[in-house]
């Protein structure tokens, strides 16, 4: 079916699309918190490293003045040529620790970064001159040069490092902001996504409510034509059959009234030539006795047919002659012996009662007769207050009801159900076969016209 | 020679004519009238009272069973003779309960009318042959079948003289005369033969009769 089809396919996209997203969810945020974690770590790791440097730097500015001033206030030659040494040494340092600092520092701190290449270069123009002085130039001049030049210049670069410091700390505090912005926005994208997922799991959970409700809605339709059609099939077979007993009836009269009374009529009037005729033309005596025997054997097929077709018994006498009637025709036709137990039950059964059980008694003794091997079969109904039981009971070898539900038994059945009755078989192999029913007795029995 | 005479009723006009040829021809009968459907044969009986009425077991208005019923009623003395065309003893059983006396089938009519009406109006009981036959054949299956001997060996002889005497029409009082018994012997008697046969009325009996032959 075209729409079973299609809902089953978006069902399907649907609820795969709705895992997916929430795999797909559940990766990036993954992936989100990784990236968040890494980036505020590298953040943190490049203002420690800054920092160090940015100490170590002061540290070797303090430690060169330091080593300066001692070069400068000391007038031994060895002191001073350890001294000058290490501020040689240092002034590599600073220059090392320097273009390490370049190479981390970020964009915005550039400018401050030059400003303070440009005084350390500065500063330790200031130093290198000194170095070259002889130790009377530095106990005349050193301590005035330390004080007016070198110290000056070396609180103006821990100056230009403390702003680079705080602009590292700045930097550090924007780095965070950062982080929580991209937190903000991770969060964001998550709540987003979620509402999205939430959102779709809701419009496929009505899409799939919506749809079982339209299929339950289907199948309760279908159901419900399923069982008026079969209503219907039992009005229409419980039509036919009341129209082809009505039909076998009217056949079963015609063919006995009209044909039969006709036949009759002529045989009479045959008989009547006959004596007419020349006792002497032996001839014609002959053709005519020939004639009456034709026209017997017709009357006697005709009143087999018409009895065949529908008993006159069952219109004229009611239920129980007739069933005698057909025990006994039973029991000439096949040699079982067939007995009938009906003697308190009222000849005015509603006709379509008398008709439904004699149709199931002749339907089970012909089933009997045929396939039962039975010799004997006793045929009992008895009438109570508001109902009428029917049971045929023979001896033969039975048969599986189950497996050979054929269509005479479903007949009996449906004729049963028709007037409300119930019907049973009990047969089991080898016990003879047993076939009963029950009709209720609601209506009031309507008179039959019996001769 | 006394006349019979007879009525005749069938729906049938060509069935009433027939037959009508079939009576003139014996010397003694004469037709006293026809009537078409069961209200105008108790009609008919009623003016004429003929000896027999012929009639159809099946006519419109009131069957043949219903106005062998009345005719009984209203005039006993008239022999009804049935005509029918079902040879099945249920028919057959029920119009003697209705008081006929003959029961032939319309088949066999014109060969078997005559003896029928004469055995009749000689208060014995008629039966088309084929249907005495199918009557003794059943019964005997039906005796086959309980397995029982013939009920018939049962009887004494007086019980069989009476047997056939009651089958044949004649009243308690009748046989009585006949046998030279008193009234009451009779009664006895008969009590007693249809309990060892199992009847309980007069048609019952006169059909068993037929069915052992003892009457035909």
């Amino acid at each position: 079916m075209q729409i079973g089809m299609s809902s089953r396919a978006v069902l399907w996209a649907g609820f795969g699309s709705l895992l997916g997203l929430m795999v797909l969810v559940a990766v990036s945020a993954n992936r989100a918190l990784n990236r968040i974690e890494e980036s505020s770590r590298q953040i943190r790791r490049g203002f420690l490293e800054r920092d160090d440097l940015l100490d170590r730097l002061r540290a070797n500015l303090y430690r060169s003045s330091i080593d300066l001033r001692d070069y400068l206030l000391h007038a031994d030659p060895q002191l001073a040529e350890r001294r000058r040494a290490e501020i040689q040494h240092t002034e590599q340092e600073v220059a090392a620790g320097l273009r390490q600092y370049r190479k981390d520092a970020p964009p915005q701190e550039t400018a401050a970064v030059d400003e303070l290449q440009r005084d350390v270069d500065i500063y330790f123009s200031l130093v290198e001159p000194v170095l070259t002085w002889d130790a009377d130039t530095r106990s005349a001049q050193g301590a005035d040069y330390l004080r007016t030049q070198i110290f000056p210049r070396r609180q103006q670069l821990l100056q230009i490092s403390d702003r680079i410091r705080a602009m590292d700390a700045q930097q550090l505090a924007s780095g965070e902001t950062t982080v929580a912005a991209v937190f903000t926005s991770f969060r964001r994208e998550v709540v987003i996504t979620t509402l999205f997922t939430t959102l779709f799991g809701l419009a496929l959970a009505f899409f799939a409510i919506g749809r079982v409700q339209a299929l339950e809605g289907e199948s309760d339709t279908r159901y419900r034509e399923v069982v008026r059609a079969r209503e219907e099939l039992h009005q229409l077979s419980a039509r036919l059959v009341s129209a082809q007993e009505e039909e076998r009836r009217n056949l079963s009269r015609e063919l006995h009234d009209e044909i039969g009374q006709s036949m009759s009529a002529l045989l009479v009037e045959l008989g009547n030539l006959g004596s007419a005729l020349p006792p002497e033309n032996a001839a014609l005596q002959e053709r005519l006795r020939a004639v009456k025997r034709l026209a017997e054997n017709n009357v006697v097929v005709l009143r087999n047919l018409s009895l065949l077709l529908r008993p006159s018994m069952l219109d004229d006498l009611g239920l129980v002659p007739a069933l005698k009637w057909q025990a006994r025709e039973v029991a000439r036709r096949s040699g079982i012996k067939v007995k009938v137990d009906a003697e308190d039950v009222p000849d005015h059964l509603p006709d379509e009662y008398r008709t439904c059980i004699y149709r199931v008694v002749q339907e089970a003794l012909h089933n009997a007769t045929r396939h039962s091997k039975a010799t004997h079969v006793r045929v009992t109904v008895t009438h109570e207050q508001s109902r009428v039981c029917v049971r045929i009971q023979d001896d033969g070898v039975g048969f599986q009801a189950s497996q050979e539900k054929g269509m005479g038994i479903l007949g009996m059945e449906e004729r049963v159900r028709h007037l409300g009755g119930s019907f049973q078989i009990d047969s089991g192999s080898g016990h003879g076969a047993a076939i009963s029913m029950q009709l209720p007795l609601s209506a009031a029995p309507e008179a039959v016209a019996t001769l | 020679m006394s006349q019979i005479r007879i009525a005749l009723a069938d729906d049938h006009a060509v069935m009433r004519t027939g037959l009508r040829l079939v009576l003139e021809r014996q010397a003694d009968f004469s037709v006293v009238g026809e009537a078409s459907d069961g209200r105008e044969a108790v009609a008919l009986v009623q003016r004429e009272t003929p000896d027999v009425l012929v009639m159809d077991i099946g006519m419109p208005n009131l069957n043949g069973i219903e106005a062998a019923r009345q005719v009984g009623a209203a005039a006993p003395q008239v022999a009804v003779v049935i005509l029918s065309m079902h040879s099945d003893e249920s028919y057959v059983l029920r119009a003697l309960k209705a008081g006929a006396r003959g029961y032939l089938l319309k088949e066999s009519a014109e060969s078997d009318l005559i003896a029928a009406i004469r055995a009749v109006h000689a208060g014995k009981a008629f039966f088309s042959p084929a249907v005495s036959r199918m009557l003794v054949e059943d019964y005997v299956r039906q005796l086959q079948d309980r397995e029982i001997e013939d009920s018939y060996e049962l009887l004494t002889t007086r019980e069989r003289e009476i047997l056939q005497l009651v089958a044949e029409g004649k009243s308690n009082k009748e046989v009585a005369a006949i046998l030279n018994l008193s009234l009451y012997t009779i009664e006895t008697h008969r009590g007693n033969l249809m309990e060892k046969l199992g009847l309980h009325t007069v048609p019952e009996l006169i059909l068993y009769a037929v069915r052992k032959g003892v009457i035909s």
